[in-house]
């Protein structure tokens, strides 16, 4: 106990350059855009004025809002499910590998190196309706596609771009995680006459589960805020707000409409979905989780 | 209830190790079979083997007269106690124990009357509802033993499952282990380093070396009369002491001096094998061994003399009565009944006295003689 009163302050100070990183960028940006939130700029951005919570309301009845709001549902959901189960399946498979493990695991990796933009760039090409040979190939399956035109289409493909994006990282863990389970359990298992599926549904993927909690939140938090720049290269939000997802239209209305008010006000209700959103899934998904 | 035939077992692993070369072993029904041998040299293999984790190279393996090589761990009705236990964490104790019969669709009233009549068997009625890891080690243990007993399968194996445990716990699971398995009378098969679960718990031992079975017996046949140097040296604690023989003129020379008129042996005799434990104090001129006390080890009952043959390096290892008063640096004379020494080949191999039914032993020791 002594020890630890003597040094009162060593730990603060240890911490020290982690809260300075946070205060600059998470703590100042975020009160700057509450703060922004509460008033009206002129477009010169010279002079603002209070304004209370009439951002928020403005925002909130907007019916483009709300379209960005349903969009960004379907988006993050099917990017945190569809980069999870990928990721889980490449995982169990580069587990099994004996031969060459270690280039096959250093492949699956490279794409989380590759920038985003670069990646909405890559797959846009991919699936370019004149030039792309993705596009191609559906097109001698009878699919026409154009991902300009149709906006299933191209949220389709900003869900593809995100996703691949975010397998890397997911399966890195995913294949730690595997690692750790001692053999012997999945032996033990065998020997109790469990097949190889009932084998992963009832001694892999729940001892897994820790893992898969984790990467749950992460991929959410992705979806949700680091997508930004895949959508931006890929479909810039279109066609007709179809990948409109709302840090797209924070972006959108902030920088390319100029309306900080709106935008800031917009950036707070984000912050607040997605803490409350974290906060759902600690409370009843962990439950579930064995450590 | 099963049989066991080991036909020429082989196993190499896919790097090229040759794990197990040529085992043959049949095993009774209800027979308690113990393996020991040093680390590295099978064992654990060899139970891999049987359970179906790992793939048999050559040779065949039987249960209950069927073959069963290519069958799955599943198909074997075999069950094994891991050394770590192996226990699922995210399973209560209860959960554990009815893994197996769920998985053999046995249904939920009658796999629920198994796992509790086996924990009550177990003592472990209390523990039900309990995670592995809010056990202790003896309590996992249990645990583990029950996940196997509850299956009622067709042969335990048991790869040194106590070797976690303290010493008390150790004796106490030990004698448990060997009257569950009488009471169920299920064929096991036991793999161990200590000396006592494995001359206690075993019908029939089996002693392994770098792949190959030295040999297989009672405990007894084993201690009275191994088969091999490897098998003399390897049952027992302490060791058994080996001395080398030299061709004299009168006789076959100890280190030290001593001569022995060895007779009545067939092949010739390489070295000597005596227990520590068979050696005596003796006055007599005869006595085989003059040695120097280097170093005792008092272990109550017990003293252990760490000694060397007089004027040469050659150790000797003698087990003495704990009332003895020993000093470091004296002088004793030792001698061991003549059926008490051991005859090994420079190969290794045991050398039987041919006139062991005549009662006389031909075998004299000779006056020590410099
Ligand atoms: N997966 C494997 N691949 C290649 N060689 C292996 C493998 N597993 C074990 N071996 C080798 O096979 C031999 C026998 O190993 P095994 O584990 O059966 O020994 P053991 O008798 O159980 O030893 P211990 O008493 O230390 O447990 C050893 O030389 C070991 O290095
Ligand atoms: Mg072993």
């Amino acid at each position: 106990m002594t020890t630890f009163q003597r040094h009162r302050f060593t730990p603060w100070l240890l911490l020290a350059p982690q809260l300075v990183v946070i205060a600059v960028f998470f703590f100042w940006p975020a009160s700057q855009a509450l703060y922004q939130s509460l008033y009206v700029q002129d477009p010169f951005g010279l002079s603002a004025t209070f304004a209370g919570l009439d951002n928020f309301i403005q925002v909130l009845v907007d019916p483009e809002y709300r379209r960005a709001l349903g969009v960004t549902v379907v988006f993050s959901a099917s990017v945190a499910l569809l980069a999870l189960s990928v990721a889980l399946l490449l995982a169990v498979l580069a587990d099994r590998v004996v031969k060459g493990a270690r280039g096959y695991r250093t492949l699956l990796v490279w794409p989380y190196a590759v920038a985003p933009a670069v990646a909405g760039v890559l797959w846009m090409f991919l699936f370019d309706p004149t030039l792309g040979v993705l596009s191609a190939m559906l097109g001698t399956l009878g699919v026409d596609w154009n991902h300009r035109l149709d906006g299933g289409q191209a949220l389709a493909l900003v869900i593809i771009a995100s996703v691949w994006k975010q397998v890397s990282y997911n399966f890195v863990f995913f294949l730690a995680g595997l690692q750790a389970i001692p053999k012997s359990l999945l032996e033990a298992a065998a020997i109790d006459a469990a097949g190889p599926w009932k084998r992963f549904w009832t001694i892999t993927f729940p001892l897994l589960s820790p893992t898969t909690f984790f990467l749950l939140v992460m991929n959410t938090t992705y979806a949700f805020f680091d997508t930004f720049g895949t959508i931006d290269a890929t479909t810039g939000g279109g066609p007709g707000g179809a990948t409109r997802t709302l840090i797209y239209k924070v972006f959108e209305d902030g920088f390319v409409g100029y309306d900080l008010g709106a935008s800031a006000a917009q950036s707070v209700i984000l912050m607040l979905l997605v803490g409350a959103l974290t906060l759902v899934q600690f409370r009843y998904i962990e439950r579930k989780v064995h450590y | 209830m099963a049989t066991l035939t080991l036909d020429a077992l082989n196993k190499r692993y896919p790097n090229g190790n040759a794990a197990l070369l040529g085992i043959d072993l049949s095993v009774e029904d209800g027979e308690m079979i113990v393996i020991v041998g040093p680390s590295g040299c099978g064992k654990s293999t060899l139970l891999r083997c049987l359970a179906g984790l790992e793939t048999i190279s050559e040779g065949e393996l039987k249960i209950d007269g069927e073959r069963v090589n290519e069958r799955e761990p599943a198909e074997r009705d075999i069950a094994m106690v891991f050394q770590n236990y192996a226990l699922y964490p995210h399973m209560s104790v209860a959960e554990n124990m009815a893994y197996a019969l769920k998985n053999r669709g046995v249904p939920k009233p009658a796999r629920e009357a198994k796992v509790r009549e086996t924990a009550r068997v177990l003592g472990l009625e209390a523990l039900l509802d309990r995670r592995p890891r809010q056990l202790s080690g003896g309590q996992r243990q249990r645990v583990a033993m029950g996940r196997a007993i509850v299956r009622e399968p067709k042969v335990f194996l048991f790869d040194e499952p106590l070797s976690n445990l303290d010493a008390a716990l150790r004796v106490q699971m030990r004698l448990e282990i060997r009257r569950l398995q009488k009471r169920l009378g299920t064929t096991a098969i036991y793999v161990t380093h200590d000396q006592v679960e494995a001359m206690t718990l075993a019908d029939r031992l089996v002693v392994m070396n770098a792949g190959r079975v030295e040999q297989i017996g009672t405990p007894m046949t084993l201690y009275q009369r191994p088969a091999t140097r490897f098998v003399a040296g390897f049952i027992g604690s302490p060791a058994m002491n080996f001395l080398p023989l030299e061709q004299g003129a009168a006789g076959w020379r100890l280190p030290g001096g001593a001569c022995l008129e060895l007779e009545g042996f067939e092949g010739r005799p390489s070295s000597l094998g005596v227990r520590p434990e068979h050696l005596r104090e003796s006055d007599a001129e005869t006595a085989l061994f003059d040695v120097r006390v280097e170093l005792i080890e008092p272990l109550g009952a017990d003293t252990l003399a760490y000694c060397r043959l007089d004027g040469t390096a050659t150790p000797l290892v003698v087990r003495l009565d704990g009332a003895r008063q020993l000093d470091e640096g004296e002088r004793l004379r030792l001698d061991a009944g003549i059926d008490r020494l051991h005859l090994f080949d420079a190969e290794g191999r045991r050398l039987e006295r041919r006139s062991l039914d005549h009662g006389r032993a031909p075998l004299l020791p000779l006056s020590a003689s410099l």
